[in-house]
């Protein structure tokens, strides 16, 4: 469904001076230095996989989505997406392939819903019967009907994502990519989408590519993982090879009423203990220490008066790569 | 088509959401045109005479370079605007669908609070029409002649506009671009181009064509010299022009460099 091969993106960074004359002086000097940001990498997906392509910020991923889809074009190396190069039948990639960007709605941000999915049914030609099946079935799926006639600038985060979603899908595409489609979002919300989206998956046999700073969405969602670090390719397998790698990364934050001496405790699972004044912060590995046991030590240690579970920090889990 | 007023009727409803603004700008707009309007009217009425042309003959130049210009500010607002899109990275949102992201531009907005600049510009004419005292055949031809070289001019403009634009590929920002490449010559268009020094002259019949928006064909339709070229020249020039701009356009999305996520 998706090829890519030994694709690189180079962005030549130019010097900026400051003042006026500096800016003016910088037009026309040559001076800069290259950026690979996307550094020689190859890949293929298969259709119905279900792919997290994760990596630290600016490692490079949405650079690669936006030359799969065809917003960018490659320094060199080839793409092939249901088929054809988005980079010379862009139009074609585009009927065959949905996009959602978390952090930028695709939707007309001051009218009614219902109108943006108006809009973009005479844009993809979508006929009348389709798009009334379109209509049932993500009422269904994403109670979106409650919204339709709601201005988007007016619709919770959450809401809105679920718009964005819907109209990814309107055109019915075999290919969903999806750029931090969680982010910024609640449980509840978080919950809704990973369910739809693996409903899309397994029922409808989508084929999805997923960018996600959530350990969890990669865990509930995806079959395989990529991972990316500095443009390189440093992970390409499944769920299981990552957690080879990685363990099951989880963080435990406990604020203690005084701060116990934990100096000489060892547990099998723990990665690092860091203290922040009487709060006690804990890495470890859920696949060798579970959760209810950590949270029973740490009660034996001392007296917690809060204790709370964090996401880990996608940046550090990518380091342990390595 | 059908697409086309889909996105046009959204983008006037989006409009009418902030009624306030819609209608300040559009009177704020009118008032300024106006002030516009007394102050050359004024200009004019001191130097009856300016290289040979009378007050009439430079307000049918002006009155066709300001009804294309007022157009061209009408419909293309977006390409005129397109800064926007590279500074805050909108432009992926185009890219992304099966339709060229020039459709999408040109149906995503019309600017209707510069319409009565167009309005102006069709009174100036008029009024300089009837002033002119032409004869039926040299009548009949101007009015023929009109919607052809208002066409060519827009386009003329367009191509600027887009050219511009295009720019902005590579620089981000366009404002100061649009200082020379558009505002100036705009301004310069509403003139015959016999004021102009000769270097001056060449950029306006070549780099920047606006020479062919209205002198070239007023020229003739005038006697005011040349022959029946002047009149195919502007339609011939304004198509090439397009031609040029849109292989430029091509050329820069090409090298699209996006804005980090």
């Amino acid at each position: 469904m998706i090829q890519a091969q030994q694709l690189n993106k180079h962005f030549k960074i130019y010097e900026t001076k400051k003042g006026f004359i500096g800016s003016f002086s910088s037009l026309l000097s040559t001076k800069h230095h290259v950026v690979r940001a996307v550094d020689d990498i190859s890949f293929s997906i298969e259709e119905g996989e279900f792919v997290g392509y994760i990596g630290p910020n600016g490692a490079g991923k949405s650079t690669t989505i936006k030359m799969l889809s065809g917003i960018l074009h490659p320094t060199s190396g080839k793409i092939t997406v249901g088929g054809f190069s988005p980079q010379k039948k862009r139009k074609e990639v585009a009927k065959k392939i949905g996009i959602v960007f978390g952090q930028r709605t695709q939707l007309w941000w001051d009218l009614p819903l219902r109108d943006s999915f108006d809009i973009l049914k005479e844009m993809y030609k979508v006929p009348d019967e389709k798009y009334r099946q379109f209509l049932r079935l993500y009422d269904d799926m994403l109670q979106i009907g409650k919204f339709m006639d709601t201005p988007v600038r007016k619709l919770s985060l959450g809401q809105r994502m679920r718009g964005d979603l819907a109209a990814a899908m309107i055109h019915d595409p075999d290919i969903l990519f999806l750029d931090e489609p969680t982010i910024g979002l609640d449980v509840n919300a978080k919950t809704s989408i990973r369910a739809f989206l693996k409903e899309l998956n397994e029922n409808e046999k989508k084929t999805i590519l997923l960018t996600t700073h959530d350990m969890d969405d990669i865990e509930r969602l995806c079959s395989r993982v990529i991972v990316i670090n500095h443009g390189q390719m440093v992970l390409d397998g499944t769920l299981e090879d990552l957690r080879k790698n990685i363990g099951l990364p989880s963080v435990m934050e406990i604020q203690y009423r005084v701060k116990p001496n934990t100096d000489d405790i060892q547990l099998e699972g723990i990665e690092r203990m860091t203290w922040e004044d009487e709060k006690l912060i804990i890495d470890y590995d859920r696949s060798l220490l579970s959760s209810p046991l950590l949270l029973q030590k740490v009660t034996q240690w001392g007296e917690p008066v809060d204790i709370q579970m964090k996401e880990p920090d996608i940046e550090q889990v990518i380091q342990k790569i390595y | 088509m059908n697409l086309y007023l889909k996105l046009l009727s959204g983008s006037l409803r989006s409009r009418m959401q902030y009624k306030m603004n819609f209608l300040v700008s559009s009177l704020s707009y009118g008032l300024i045109m106006a002030v516009d309007f007394i102050l050359l009217a004024a200009i004019l009425q001191r130097f009856d005479d300016v290289k040979g042309w009378n007050l009439y003959e430079v307000g049918l130049l002006y009155g066709i370079s300001s009804v294309a210009i007022t157009l061209y500010r009408v419909f293309c607002v977006e390409v005129h605007n397109f800064e926007r899109y590279m500074v805050e990275g909108e432009f992926d949102s185009l890219l992304i669908r099966p339709v060229s992201p020039l459709s999408l531009l040109l149906t995503k907005n019309i600017d209707l609070s510069r319409i009565g600049g167009t309005i102006q510009g069709i009174l100036i004419l008029v009024i300089s029409i009837i002033g002119l005292k032409l004869n039926n055949v040299e009548l009949f031809l101007l009015l023929i002649y009109l919607p052809v070289t208002i066409i060519s001019g827009l386009l003329i403009c367009f191509s600027l506009g887009l050219i511009t634009a295009t720019i902005a590929f590579w620089t981000q920002r366009i404002k100061d671009f649009q200082t020379f490449t558009l505002y100036a010559p705009f301004n310069a268009a509403n003139y015959p181009m016999n004021i102009y020094p000769g270097w001056l002259k060449i950029i306006f019949f070549t780099v920047i064509p606006v020479g062919f928006m209205n002198y070239t064909p007023v020229l003739f339709l005038l006697n005011k010299g040349g022959d029946v070229w002047n009149l195919a020249l502007p339609p011939l020039v304004s198509i090439v022009f397009l031609f040029i701009a849109l292989r430029f356009w091509m050329f820069g999305i090409r090298h699209y460099h996006s804005t980090g996520s």
